[in-house]
C-alpha cells in the first residue's frame, strides 16, 4: 500500500525533489548554524479522513483498549468554551508552521498557498490548544541601492518575481515576491554616524523562498539602469516560527490569549486538541512571563521505555527485532506522582500490583495500543532516556518493517505522520554528534540523555550511572541478550521484564523532577525567547541571536546575514594565565575572582557591533579621543554617549533580571515558585555567558573577532593589573606584615598568597585586596573575595587542589581542577588512590602518611592483592574493529570476546570494560586486554607493571612532584616495589600435560593422597593453618552475603533470582569474584573435615 | 574421682542422660557454591511457611478470599501471604562503601539501624505490594518474616492491613508425664579465652564446680547431677588481624595458636568428666555465615580424644532425656536487635518461635548459606528449651503457646563479662545462675 504517496496530494516543495516523499525519512545534514525552514504540506483530502475514521472504527473493536484508555482523556470543556464566549489564555509549548490554503474568512484578499502558524498548548484547566494563526507573512531585506525610486522598486519587484518562478516552479502560489517596502533601517554592523538608510523589505509567499530569493540575490540579479548587481541580506536565516515569535513578541513557553470573538473554531478540526481555532497574528495577546504569568500549565508529561528482543549477539535492529513492551508513566506538571503508568506488552504478562498490564498476541497491536494512547493521553511532552536517537525511531522503522502504515501518527495533527530524519549536530560546546530528529507535531521531546550531555559533565552517560549520580540508586541492568530469554519464557518472566521496563520509564520522569530541567528549560525559553524544542536539538547561538534579533528590532537595526566564513578570519588569542608558581601552599591562599568577567568587560567599554568602527572609519570619522575606547587589541569602539550597544544592553538587562530573580528567589516561599525563580537566574547567568561564545564563534551567525578579541585582551590585561596591585600594595613597606605574592591566575581570578597564617586574616585582606582594585576599573567590572584556599596544591596551570573556605570557622569541601578523580578512562585505583592521597594532605594534613598510602597500594598491587574491579578501564566502543586506523586495546578485545561468544560481546555503542592482563614477552599493549568477567572465571594474572606504569605512576607524580624531592625515586622505587612473581597463564602449552597433585597447604611441599591437608613438617601448625583457612572462608562469606542481597535489594525482589549485568555498578566484578572466590574457599576449608 | 573416695563414705555418681543430636539439617555436606543465588531459600522458606498458613487461614477468617499479591482487586477484603521486606533509610548499603565520595562525617550509629519512615512492603513470588495502616508495624517486623495479612487494596495501590497472623508457636512433642529427677544442663558463652577481659581463674572455678572439684559434700552431690555442658558460642578470642594473607611470623605463629591451646587445656579436663557440646559463635575460628559449621576437632587435639567431646553447629539442635534444646550462639537475636525493637532480648526471641523462624534476617542482612532447596532455620517443631548466647545480661522465662506447648526461653550471659553461667533443671525446667567471683580484695 503505497499510502505516501497518497498523503502527498500537493505537489512537494521545489528545489527538492522531495525525498519525504517517498518515505517519512529523509536524510539531511544540517549544522548547529544554519537554519532552515522546511515548508509541510497541509493534508486535506478526503480520502484521509475516511482513512482515519476507518482507523478510529478499529479501536472501537478494540473496545476493552478503548474503555482503558478513554479513563485517561483530559477534562472536558466548559459552556464556556464550548460556546466561544471566553477568551483562550494559555501557555504555548511548540510553534510551527504549516502550508495551506490562506483563511478565506479572515483574509479575505488573499488566496493561495500560506504559511500558517500552529501554536500547541495547555489552558490553565488541562486542556490542550492548537492555534492556526493566518497572516504572517515570511520577509527579510535588503539594503536599497542609492537611487532606488518607487519605480525602480516595482521593476525590481518583477524581475525577481520572474527569477523566483524559474527556481520554484512547482509551487502553485499566484505570487512568489507579495510585495517590496521600502523602510529606513540601518545594519547592526559599524558604528555609523547617519541614523538610518533606504532598505528594503522582501515579503515573499512562502517560508522557503526566503532562501530560494536569498540565493538569487547573492548570485546577483541584472536590474534595468544598474546592471548586474548582487545584495546582501538582512535577517534572511531567520527561522519563520522564530520571526514569527520575535515580531509578535512571544517567548518560549509563555502565555499567549486571544479574545473571545478574535477566533473562529476550525471547521473541520485537523487536530486532536480540545481547543481548535483560527485567528489573526495581530489579535494575539503575549503576556510577559511575569507574575500571575509566570505559572506553569498542568502539561502531560508522558515518559516512556521500549524493549526489544534482540537475537543473540546483535544489538536490536528495527528490521529484525521486535519490540516486545513499550512501559508509560504520564504526570501532570507539578504533580510528584504518576496519574497513570501502564505496559503493553507481547505476550501475557502476570499483573503488576498498581500498573495497568496491556498484554497482546501480536506485535502490531502493541504498536497500534500505544499510537491510541498517545493519541487518548495526548502528552504535551514526551520525555525519556535516548528515545530521539533509540526508541522512537526504532517504533516507526519497526512499524514500517511490519507494514503498519497507520502507526505513525503520533503527533496532534490528524493524518499527519511522524518524520524521522538522520542530523548531524555539531558544536563548539559539544563536538559533532550524529543523532535523528523525530518530529512529533505538537508534542515537545524532552531526551534526558541529550539534557545530561548538555548540561552536565560526567564520566559516563549511562541511565545507570546517571541515576547513580543523581538519585543515588543503583539501577539493575539487564543484559539484551537476556531479554529474548525473558520474553520466551512464560506470563511470569515477561513480567520481570515488565517491572524492569517500568523501571526504565519511572528514572527519566524522576530525573526531571530532581533536576527541574522542565521549570530550567521553560525558563531558559523565556528569557532567551526561543521554543523550547530549540534548546536541547540547537546550539548557544540561536538563543543569542534570537535575543539579538528582537533588540535590533526595537532599535530599527536589521542583522546582515553574513557567508559563513569558516576559520578564514583567523584566530585571536584567548584568556591568559598567569604563570603557576607550583608547590604546596600551607599558609592560605586568597582567590579573588571577577564576578562575571566577560560580560562586564563588554558593558563596561560598551563593545557591540554597532559601536565597532572600522579603522577606515576611525581615520575618516575623526571621533574625538574621549568619545572612544581604543582596546587593547587594537580596535575603536565609540563610548556610550555616541552610541549605546546592544550586546552591553542585553547583558545588562540579562544581568538586572538575575539580580531581581535571585532577589525574588529569596523571597520566595512556595516552592513551585522557587523552582520557577531558580531556573530562571540560571537562565539568566548561561545565557550572560554564551554572548561572549556568539560573537567569537566563527563558523557562528554573525561572529566578530574585533569584539572577541578586544573582551580576552582586556580580561588579560585586567587579570596583570590585578597582579600588579596587589604585589605593589601589600607589601612590608606599605605598613602590612608580609609582602603578597600572586602565586597563579586563571582567566577570571588571582590566586594571592598574602603570607599570613591564619584563614581570617587572609579575608579580611582578600576582601580589602578586591574593594581596593575594584576601585580601579570601570563599572560594572567588580572583584570580588569569596573564598580562601588553605592548604593549596598548585600543580601546573589549571591543575590544582585545595581546602576551601567561605567562613574563617571550618573548611567547606576539598576542591580539586584538572586532577584525576573524574577522568573515565582511568581505572578506579587511580581515582581512589588520587583522593585518599589529597584527603591525606590536604585534610589530615599527613604527608607521610600518604606517601605509606601510596607506597602500600603499589605493593598490594604488585603482589596481586588488588581487586580486579578497581583495575577496570573502560571505553567506548564507536565503530568496528576495521575503522580504527590504530589497534585499539578494547576494539581488539571486542573482537576477540565476539569469536568466544557472540551473544554477550559488546557491540558498537556499548562500553567495553577491560583490564590489561599478563602476557607472552613482547605482546603489544592491545593483545594484553581482558575482559575482567573472562579473567576472573580463568585466574587470568593481570599486568602489574602496567597499571603502576601507565595508569597510576603520572598523575601521582603530579601531585607528589611539588611536596616530595624525590617523589619519583621515593614513591615507585623502593622496598614496597619487589613484587611476588606471578607465573604467566597456565593452562597452555606443556602445562597441560602435568599432572596436578596435592600440595601442603602449610608450606605447598607436594604431599600425597592419604596426607590429604598437610605434609608431616606442618602438622604442627594444624591449628594455625586451619584457622588462617577459616578466617579466610569467614570473609568471603561476609562478603559474598553483603553483596548478592544488596542486588537482591536494588532489583527489588526476594524470590527472584538476580538478573542485573550493569559493568557500571561498583559491585558487579565483586559479586561475581565473591561467587568465585567463595566456591575456592569452600573447596580449601573442605580438605581440612575428614 | 580419687579423691572423692578417699573423702567420703558415699561414692557419688554423676547421673547419666541419654543424648542425641539433631543438628542434621543444620550440616553442609554435599552442598557448594555454584553460582547458586539467595532467592531459592526465601522461595523454599515462603513455600513451607505459605502451607502452612494457608491451613491457618480458614480458622483465622473464614469466608475470607485468600489470593496472591497478583489477584488483589481493589477495595476487596482479602488475605495474602507473602515474606515481608523493610525499607529502611539508614540500613548501611555496601554500595556506598564502594562508592561513596570520602566524606568527613562517620557513618550512622552501629547499633541501630531503625528510622521512622521505615516501611514494610509484602512480597510473594508473584510480585510486591507496599504495605499501609497502622497495624503491622515495621519497628517490630524484620525483612524476611513470612506472615499472612488481611486488608484490602487501596487507590494508590497499598494494601491496607487490617489483621496480621503470624505461624505461631509450633506444634511440641509432649514430654513424658513419669516423674523425673533433677538433672542439669550448664550453658556457658564467650569464655572468649585469650581475650583482654577473659579470667583464666574464673573459668577454671567453674570447671571445678562442674567436675565436682570445688565445695562440699552438698555442693558435690549438686555437680553430681549435671549430666551436660553446652558452650554456647564464642569459647576463644584470637588475633584474627594477624592473619592479613601473609606468612606469619613463628612469633605470631604461637599468638594465633596458643589462646586455642589453653581452650583445649580446659577442654580436657571437663570432657574427661561429662559430654560436652561446642558450638561455634561469631568470634570463633570457624565459617561466618549460619549455620556456623562445627569447630574443627584439629583445633583441640586435647580433648577431641574423649567420645564425652562433641563440636556442634549453631543453631544446635539436641535431645537430652527427650527434651528438645534449641539455641544459637546469639547472631540472630543480635542481627534482630539492629533492625527492629523490642522491649528485651526475651521478646525477640518469642518473636522468631512465633514466626517459626530462627534467623529471618538471612540472608538479607545475617549471612547464610545460599540454601537450593531447604531453609533449614524453619522450626517445625517446638523446643522445650530455646537459648541464645552471648547476651549482656542473664534473663529467662517460661512462655505457653496456645496449643499448651511450654517453652523454656533463657539468654546466656557472656562469661568473660559477667562471669555467669546458667544451669537448667531437667526436672521442671527451671533455671538458675552460678556466679564466679575472684575479687581478691576482701
Amino acid at each position: 500500500m503505497s499510502s505516501n504517496t497518497r498523503k502527498r496530494p500537493a505537489p512537494p516543495p521545489p528545489k527538492k525533489p522531495s525525498p519525504a516523499a517517498q518515505t517519512p525519512k529523509h536524510h539531511a545534514v544540517s549544522q548547529e548554524d544554519e537554519f532552515v525552514d522546511e515548508d509541510v504540506y497541509l493534508d486535506e483530502d478526503e480520502t484521509l479522513i475516511l482513512e482515519d475514521e476507518e482507523i478510529l472504527r478499529d479501536i472501537e473493536d478494540r473496545r476493552a483498549i478503548a474503555c482503558r484508555l478513554a479513563k485517561w482523556t483530559r477534562p472536558p470543556l466548559s459552556d464556556a468554551y464550548v460556546s466561544q464566549s471566553r477568551s483562550v489564555v494559555f501557555q504555548q509549548l511548540e510553534i510551527d508552521y504549516v502550508i495551506g490554503e490562506s483563511h478565506k474568512v479572515l483574509l479575505p484578499n488573499s488566496s493561495g498557498s500560506a504559511a500558517i502558524i500552529r501554536i500547541f498548548g495547555v489552558t490553565s484547566e488541562g486542556h490542550s490548544v492548537c492555534c492556526h494563526v493566518h497572516g504572517f507573512e515570511p520577509y527579510f531585506y535588503i539594503s536599497c541601492p542609492p537611487g532606488m525610486g518607487p519605480d525602480d522598486i516595482s521593476r525590481f519587484h518583477q524581475i525577481l518575481e520572474a527569477r523566483m518562478k524559474e527556481v520554484n516552479r512547482n509551487s502553485k502560489v499566484p505570487q512568489y515576491v507579495r510585495r517590496i517596502e521600502l523602510l529606513q533601517k540601518r545594519s547592526i554592523m559599524y558604528y555609523q554616524q547617519q541614523t538610518s538608510h533606504p532598505f528594503l523589505k522582501i515579503v515573499v509567499a512562502l517560508p522557503t523562498m526566503v532562501t530560494s530569493c536569498r540565493g538569487i540575490l547573492d548570485r546577483g540579479i541584472q536590474i534595468d539602469g544598474f546592471g548586474m548587481k548582487s545584495f546582501m541580506t538582512y535577517e534572511s536565516n531567520v527561522l519563520f516560527a522564530l520571526r514569527f515569535m520575535i515580531d509578535c513578541n512571544i517567548v518560549g513557553g509563555n502565555w499567549i490569549e486571544v479574545p473571545a470573538g478574535k477566533y473562529k473554531k476550525t471547521a473541520k478540526n485537523l487536530s486532536y486538541c480540545q481547543l481548535e481555532f483560527d485567528c489573526l497574528y495581530s489579535d494575539l495577546i503575549s503576556h510577559a512571563p511575569e507574575g500571575e504569568f509566570s505559572k506553569m500549565a498542568p502539561f502531560r508529561v508522558l515518559s516512556f521505555d521500549i524493549e526489544c528482543a534482540g537475537r543473540k549477539g546483535h544489538f536490536p535492529e528495527p528490521n529484525h527485532d521486535p519490540v516486545i513492551q513499550v512501559a508509560n508513566l504520564v504526570t501532570l506538571q507539578g504533580e510528584d506522582q504518576p496519574f497513570i503508568r501502564n505496559v503493553m506488552t507481547l505476550k501475557s504478562c502476570s499483573p503488576i500490583v498498581g500498573v495497568d498490564v496491556m498484554a497482546f498476541d501480536t506485535e502490531r497491536e502493541v504498536l497500534l495500543a500505544w499510537r491510541d494512547f498517545i493519541r487518548e493521553v495526548d502528552p504535551d511532552i514526551i520525555i525519556g532516556y535516548n528515545i530521539c536517537k533509540f526508541d522512537l525511531p526504532y517504533l516507526i522503522e519497526r512499524a514500517e518493517t511490519l507494514g503498519i502504515a497507520e502507526f505513525p501518527m503520533l503527533g496532534r495533527i490528524r493524518n499527519s505522520r511522524v518524520r524521522v530524519k538522520d542530523t548531524t549536530f555539531s558544536s563548539r560546546q559539544m563536538g559533532t554528534r550524529e543523532s535523528k530528529e523525530v518530529t512529533i507535531e505538537g508534542r515537545v521531546q524532552f531526551d534526558l540523555l541529550q539534557a545530561m550531555q548538555r548540561d552536565y559533565k560526567l564520566s559516563s552517560y549511562s541511565l545507570n550511572s546517571v541515576s547513580a549520580h543523581f538519585l543515588s540508586e543503583q539501577k539493575e541492568d539487564v543484559h539484551h541478550s537476556i531479554i529474548s530469554d525473558l520474553q520466551n519464557g512464560n506470563a511470569e518472566t515477561r513480567r520481570r521484564l515488565a517491572v524492569y521496563c517500568l523501571k526504565d520509564a519511572y528514572l527519566p520522569q524522576r530525573l526531571l523532577d530532581k533536576l527541574m530541567f522542565i521549570y530550567n528549560y521553560v525558563e531558559m525559553a523565556r528569557v532567551t525567547g526561543v521554543p523550547i524544542s530549540f534548546l536541547l536539538s540547537r546550539g548557544q547561538s540561536i538563543k543569542v541571536l534570537s535575543q539579538l534579533l528582537r533588540k535590533s528590532k526595537q532599535r530599527g537595526l536589521v542583522i546582515p546575514n553574513v557567508k559563513q566564513a569558516g576559520s578564514e578570519q583567523g584566530t585571536y588569542e584567548g584568556a591568559t594565565v598567569l604563570e603557576a608558581k607550583a608547590g604546596f601552599y600551607e599558609k592560605p591562599i586568597a582567590t579573588l575572582d571577577f564576578a562575571s568577567l566577560y560580560p562586564s568587560i563588554m558593558m563596561a567599554y560598551n563593545l557591540c557591533y554597532c559601536t565597532l568602527v572600522t579603522p577606515e572609519d576611525a581615520r575618516k570619522l575623526n571621533l574625538p579621543p574621549e568619545c572612544v575606547n581604543k582596546t587593547p587589541s587594537g580596535e575603536t569602539f565609540v563610548k556610550s554617549n555616541l552610541q549605546k550597544g546592544i550586546l552591553p544592553e542585553i547583558l545588562e538587562e540579562l544581568i538586572t533580571a538575575r539580580k531581581r530573580a535571585k532577589a525574588d528567589l529569596k523571597e520566595a516561599k512556595d516552592p513551585l515558585v522557587k523552582a520557577v525563580l531558580d531556573g530562571r537566574q540560571l537562565a539568566l547567568k548561561i545565557s550572560a555567558n554564551s554572548v561572549y561564545g556568539f560573537t567569537g564563534a566563527t563558523i557562528g551567525q554573525l561572529p566578530c573577532l574585533e569584539i572577541s578579541s578586544s573582551v580576552t585582551s582586556y580580561g588579560r590585561e585586567m587579570i596583570e593589573h590585578t597582579k600588579k596591585l596587589v604585589e605593589d600594595k601589600f607589601t612590608m613597606l606599605g605598613g602590612y606584615e608580609h609582602n603578597a605574592e600572586v602565586i597563579y591566575g586563571d582567566t577570571d581570578s588571582v590566586m594571592v598568597q598574602f603570607g599570613v597564617d591564619n584563614v581570617e586574616a587572609a579575608m579580611n585582606l582578600g576582601r580589602e585586596a578586591a574593594e581596593y582594585i575594584s576601585g580601579t576599573f570601570i563599572k560594572p567590572i567588580k572583584l570580588e573575595f569569596e573564598k580562601v584556599y588553605y592548604p593549596y596544591l598548585l600543580i601546573s596551570k589549571k591543575r590544582y587542589a585545595g581546602l576551601l573556605w567561605t567562613k574563617p570557622e571550618k573548611f567547606d569541601k576539598m576542591d580539586t581542577k584538572g586532577i584525576e578523580t573524574v577522568r573515565r578512562d582511568n581505572c578506579l585505583l587511580v581515582k581512589n588512590l588520587v583522593t585518599e592521597c589529597l584527603h591525606k594532605i590536604l585534610i589530615d594534613r599527613d604527608i607521610p602518611g600518604a606517601v605509606q598510602y601510596v607506597k602500600n597500594t603499589i605493593s598490594d598491587l604488585l603482589m596481586n592483592r588488588m581487586d580486579l574491579s578497581l583495575l577496570v578501564i573502560t571505553k567506548g566502543l564507536t565503530k568496528t574493529g576495521d575503522d580504527y586506523e590504530v589497534k585499539a586495546a578494547h576494539v581488539e578485545l571486542a573482537e576477540r570476546m565476539r569469536k568466544r561468544d557472540a551473544a554477550t560481546a559488546p557491540n558498537v555503542g556499548d562500553r567495553v570494560p577491560y583490564v590489561i592482563i599478563k602476557a607472552a614477552k613482547g605482546a603489544k599493549a592491545y593483545e594484553k586486554s581482558e575482559d575482567p568477567i573472562y579473567v576472573l572465571e580463568n585466574n587470568i594474572p593481570i599486568d602489574p607493571q602496567y597499571y603502576l606504569e601507565n595508569q597510576i605512576s603520572k598523575p601521582l607524580l603530579r601531585i607528589f612532584e611539588p611536596i616530595l624531592k624525590n617523589a619519583s625515586r621515593e614513591l615507585l622505587h623502593g622496598s614496597h616495589t619487589r613484587s611476588i612473581s606471578i607465573s604467566t597463564p597456565s593452562n597452555s602449552g606443556i602445562m597441560r600435560f602435568a599432572k596436578k597433585q596435592l600440595t601442603c597447604i602449610g608450606c605447598k611441599a607436594l604431599i600425597s593422597d592419604k596426607e590429604r591437608t598437610l605434609c608431616s613438617h606442618c602438622k604442627g601448625r594444624e591449628a594455625e593453618l586451619y584457622c588462617k583457612t577459616v578466617v579466610n572462608v569467614s570473609e568471603q562469606e561476609m562478603l559474598f552475603g553483603r553483596l548478592w542481597t544488596q542486588c537482591q535489594d536494588c532489583q527489588g525482589s526476594l524470590h527472584q533470582d538476580v538478573l542485573c549485568t550493569s559493568r557500571d555498578c561498583p559491585i558487579f566484578y565483586r559479586r561475581k569474584k565473591a561467587q568465585k572466590d567463595m566456591a575456592e574457599a569452600k573447596l580449601q576449608l573442605d580438605r581440612w573435615s575428614f | 574421682m580419687e579423691a572423692m573416695e578417699i573423702d567420703s563414705q558415699n561414692i557419688l555418681q554423676r547421673k547419666q542422660a541419654t543424648y542425641s543430636s539433631l543438628d542434621d539439617p543444620f550440616e553442609i555436606h554435599k552442598e557448594t557454591y555454584r553460582g547458586q543465588q539467595y532467592s531459592q531459600i526465601y522461595f523454599a522458606r515462603l513455600h513451607l511457611m505459605r502451607t502452612l498458613l494457608y491451613s491457618l487461614a480458614p480458622n483465622w477468617k473464614p469466608h475470607l478470599p485468600v489470593c496472591t499479591i497478583l489477584e488483589l482487586e481493589k477495595d476487596r477484603e482479602c488475605i495474602i501471604v507473602g515474606t515481608l521486606y523493610k525499607h529502611m533509610k539508614l540500613k548501611p548499603c555496601i554500595l556506598d562503601e564502594y562508592s561513596k565520595e570520602r566524606s568527613v562525617t562517620p557513618l550512622v550509629k552501629p547499633h541501630n539501624f531503625m528510622h521512622p519512615d521505615d516501611t514494610l512492603v509484602l512480597e510473594d513470588d508473584s510480585g510486591r505490594v507496599k504495605l499501609s495502616g497502622s497495624v503491622l508495624l515495621p519497628s517490630i517486623y524484620v525483612t524476611g518474616v513470612v506472615v499472612a495479612l488481611l486488608g484490602k487494596e487501596t487507590d494508590a495501590g497499598d494494601f491496607l492491613v487490617q489483621d496480621v497472623l503470624e505461624a505461631g508457636l509450633p506444634p511440641q512433642i509432649e514430654h513424658s508425664l513419669k516423674p523425673r529427677e533433677d538433672k542439669h544442663v550448664v550453658f556457658v558463652s564467650g569464655l572468649s579465652v585469650g581475650g583482654s577481659t577473659s579470667n583464666p581463674l574464673q573459668f577454671q572455678l567453674l570447671i571445678d564446680h562442674i567436675t565436682g572439684h570445688l565445695g562440699d559434700e552438698k555442693e558435690q552431690g549438686i555437680a553430681a547431677e549435671i549430666v551436660h555442658v553446652v558452650l554456647a558460642g564464642n569459647s576463644v578470642e584470637f588475633p584474627r588481624g594477624l592473619l592479613n594473607g601473609q606468612n606469619l611470623a613463628s612469633k605470631d605463629q604461637s599468638r594465633l595458636s596458643e589462646p586455642i591451646k589453653e581452650l583445649d587445656i580446659f577442654l580436657t579436663q571437663v570432657a574427661a568428666s561429662l559430654p560436652l557440646d561446642i558450638m561455634p559463635g561469631s568470634d570463633d575460628p570457624a565459617n561466618f555465615s549460619l549455620p556456623q559449621q562445627p569447630l574443627n576437632r584439629c583445633l583441640f587435639p586435647g580433648s577431641s580424644a574423649y567420645n564425652t567431646f562433641r563440636s556442634c553447629t549453631n543453631p544446635h539442635c539436641f535431645e537430652v532425656d527427650n527434651i528438645r534444646l534449641l539455641g544459637t550462639s546469639g547472631q540472630n537475636i543480635d542481627d534482630l536487635e539492629k533492625y527492629s525493637e523490642a522491649k528485651d532480648k526475651l521478646e525477640f526471641m518469642e518473636r522468631t518461635l512465633r514466626w517459626r523462624h530462627l534467623a529471618p534476617t538471612t540472608p538479607n542482612t545475617l549471612g547464610c548459606y545460599p540454601f537450593v532447596d531447604r531453609d533449614p532455620f524453619f522450626i517445625d517443631s517446638c523446643p522445650h528449651v530455646y537459648f541464645v548466647g552471648n547476651q549482656d545480661k542473664y534473663k529467662t522465662d517460661l512462655i505457653k503457646g496456645s496449643e499448651g506447648q511450654l517453652v523454656r526461653l533463657i539468654c546466656i550471659p557472656k562469661f568473660c563479662d559477667t562471669g555467669v553461667a546458667v544451669v537448667l533443671n531437667l526436672r521442671n525446667l527451671e533455671c538458675h545462675t552460678l556466679s564466679f567471683g575472684t575479687e581478691f580484695s576482701s
